[in-house]
């Protein structure tokens, strides 16, 4: 059988961070292929149309070989989880489907103690990992593009997605920082990302 | 230097058509093809792509519109989804009838009720039988190629009909895959411009489209079916020149998949074929005598085509992603064409349907290593159960 499809699902508010979230997820794919890997990236058909903060997710998906079963709706098993804005996880199971050992990536201007107290089946997380991403760069909607497969047109990273994916690349073996940074329009905002993340190892 | 890029098969469509220099396109939104529409409504204000861009009141005015642009002299394009492809129906026969080559774009999307935006082939299957090209894309890629494939087919003046260029909605049309999208001057070389035979044109005046005695309307009809017995050499030398030119192995009408020395086969279009071709590649890794043949036209249906390539089977499972309620074999339209193919052959292969992909469902490995298993057991026993199998939801095969 093929090998391993390694999950990871973005979650973020409707409209205003809908770019910020697939940036997240083509962002991962394209460095991830970088260094040869097969990947794809999408967004989550049900979400859409979004609606204004309303919940959505985006899915990144790497492996080693061939992804075989492209033709999916969601990512069913995410061994990581990104939430671009931190009150979801109060009202969202985000964890759903994770098996024990998986690695959760919240922008947040909280400490990980404080984010795990709202994740009531935080057992499952090996690591989390927390990053301001709005202290970095801002907090501004950058750009409606892209949206229901349509194609962006300005660039992958502007927003608050720089300084997540280099917390991501922080706190996870999925992706270099170089391979980000080839990818990343604010590199600046990516690297103080990296910099700035708090990872705390559980269990 | 082509140019690699990730694009959804919305995206690829229209980059297609950008490049096939459409010169008049009219929209309604509906999903999952809208994205279509946005891209090209991008391109025309962004001052890429020299287009009118008309916004219809609904999906018949739509085709009123790109029939009236086509009818005078203009490359168009349309497309929709689901109801929005059943709306506009009215039009297809006197699109065809007219001999007016313009080109819809439908990324599929399951019929109401209830408000399902799944894949499903059912919209544009329902539409089959008026006098369009028509086929799947497999991936964006192919969505990408079969654009420019069906305006070089449909407006050859041996041809002259409109094409329904399909894709899967969601599967194809929204989850971006590698695209190669080449140079204009290879597409300029492949797609002459656009010439319609008798344009509507104020200095030289023509009726399209009159009141006609019902005497005259047999000789209409045989015209239209004539084209599209006419159709399969222009496809073939389409074909031919598009792997030429832009380095493809497209095959005409039915690409085969590990069919050698095969005993079992799927049939099928679309998306779910790119699944099927690892599960038949898994399976013969286990030492199966399984094989694949995907359909790359539904019309013209390729009957001789089909016939050789499913004759040397014992077993065939037609994997149907449309609906067919009441018809002779209970399920799916694709049994009924594959069956019709096979009738004169001494020799037929046990065939059977597999509904799946319905109302926008996965079809995964699982399911078809499901159908393998109903099809080995029909080998065994030399028959079939049932004309049609619901995947998924039986209780016992």
């Amino acid at each position: 059988m093929a090998s391993k499809v390694h999950q990871v699902t973005v979650w973020a508010r409707g409209v205003v961070q809908d770019k910020e979230g697939r940036d997240i997820a083509n962002g991962l794919a394209r460095a991830a292929g970088q260094e040869g890997k097969f990947t794809q990236s999408f967004d989550n058909y049900v979400d859409l149309p979004d609606r204004v903060n309303v919940p959505l997710r985006k899915y990144a998906r790497i492996s080693d070989e061939e992804i075989e079963e492209r033709y999916e709706y969601e990512n069913l098993h995410p061994e990581v989880v990104i939430v671009a804005d931190a009150t979801i996880v109060k009202g969202i199971d985000v964890l759903r489907g994770m098996e024990k050992g998986g690695t959760l990536v919240v922008a947040t201007d909280r400490r990980p103690e404080d984010i795990l107290k709202f994740i009531p089946n935080r057992d499952l997380l090996g690591k989390i990992v927390c990053v301001d991403a709005k202290a970095i760069c801002g907090d501004r909607t950058v750009d409606f593009s892209g949206s229901e497969g349509g194609v962006d047109s300005v660039g992958i990273g502007q927003g608050i997605s720089a300084p997540i994916l280099g917390a991501l690349a922080r706190g996870s073996e999925l992706v270099k920082l170089d391979h980000l940074d080839a990818v990343v329009k604010n590199k600046d905002a990516l690297h103080k990302g990296h910099e700035q993340a708090v990872v705390k190892t559980l269990n | 230097m082509a140019k690699e890029m990730m694009l959804s098969g919305c995206a690829s469509s229209a980059q297609a058509a950008k490049m096939a220099k459409v010169e008049v396109i009219s929209s309604y939104p509906i999903r999952p093809y809208t994205a279509i529409m946005m891209e090209l409504s991008k391109m025309v204000a962004n001052g890429e792509l020299d287009a009118e861009f008309v916004h219809g009141e609904g999906e018949h005015g739509q085709l009123s519109i790109v029939l009236g642009a086509a009818a005078a002299g203009a490359r168009a394009l349309t497309g929709s989804s689901g109801v929005g492809v059943t709306y506009a129906f009215e039009n297809y026969s006197p699109i065809a009838g007219g001999r007016i080559p313009l080109q819809m774009m439908i990324a599929d999307r399951a019929l109401d009720p209830p408000g399902d935006f799944g894949s499903e082939h059912t919209d544009a299957m329902s539409c089959r039988d008026q006098g369009w090209l028509m086929g799947w894309a497999e991936t964006p890629q192919e969505a990408f190629d079969n654009c420019l494939i069906n305006y070089r087919v449909g407006e050859d003046h041996r041809v002259l009909l409109p094409q329904f260029v399909c894709q899967d909605g969601y599967f194809v049309s929204h989850i971006p895959g590698p695209v190669s999208l080449p140079e204009q001057s290879q597409v300029d070389e492949f797609l002459p411009p656009y010439n319609l035979p008798h344009p509507l044109d104020p200095k030289r005046p023509v009726s399209h489209g009159p009141q006609i005695r019902p005497d005259q309307g047999t000789i209409m009809d045989i015209q239209r079916a004539q084209a599209m017995l006419d159709a399969p050499a222009v496809i073939r030398e389409a074909i031919d020149d598009y792997n030429r030119i832009f380095g493809r192995k497209y095959a005409p009408f039915v690409e085969e998949y590990m069919t050698d020395d095969a005993e079992i086969a799927f049939f099928l279009m679309g998306a779910h074929t790119m699944t099927a071709r690892h599960a038949v590649r898994h399976l013969r890794a286990k030492g199966v005598k399984i094989g694949l043949v995907k359909l790359r036209f539904v019309r013209p249906w390729p009957t001789e085509e089909v016939a050789q390539a499913l004759s040397k089977f014992k077993a065939v499972g037609v994997v149907e992603t449309s609906t067919s309620y009441g018809g002779a074999m209970r399920g799916g339209n694709l049994l009924h064409e594959v069956r019709a193919s096979l009738y004169e052959l001494p020799q037929r292969p046990l065939t059977t349907s597999f509904m799946a992909g319905l109302g926008g469902e996965m079809v995964s490995l699982e399911d078809f290593y499901h159908m393998t298993e109903v099809l080995s057991k029909a080998v065994r026993e030399g028959k079939t159960k049932k004309t049609v199998y619901w995947v998924g939801f039986e209780a016992e095969d």
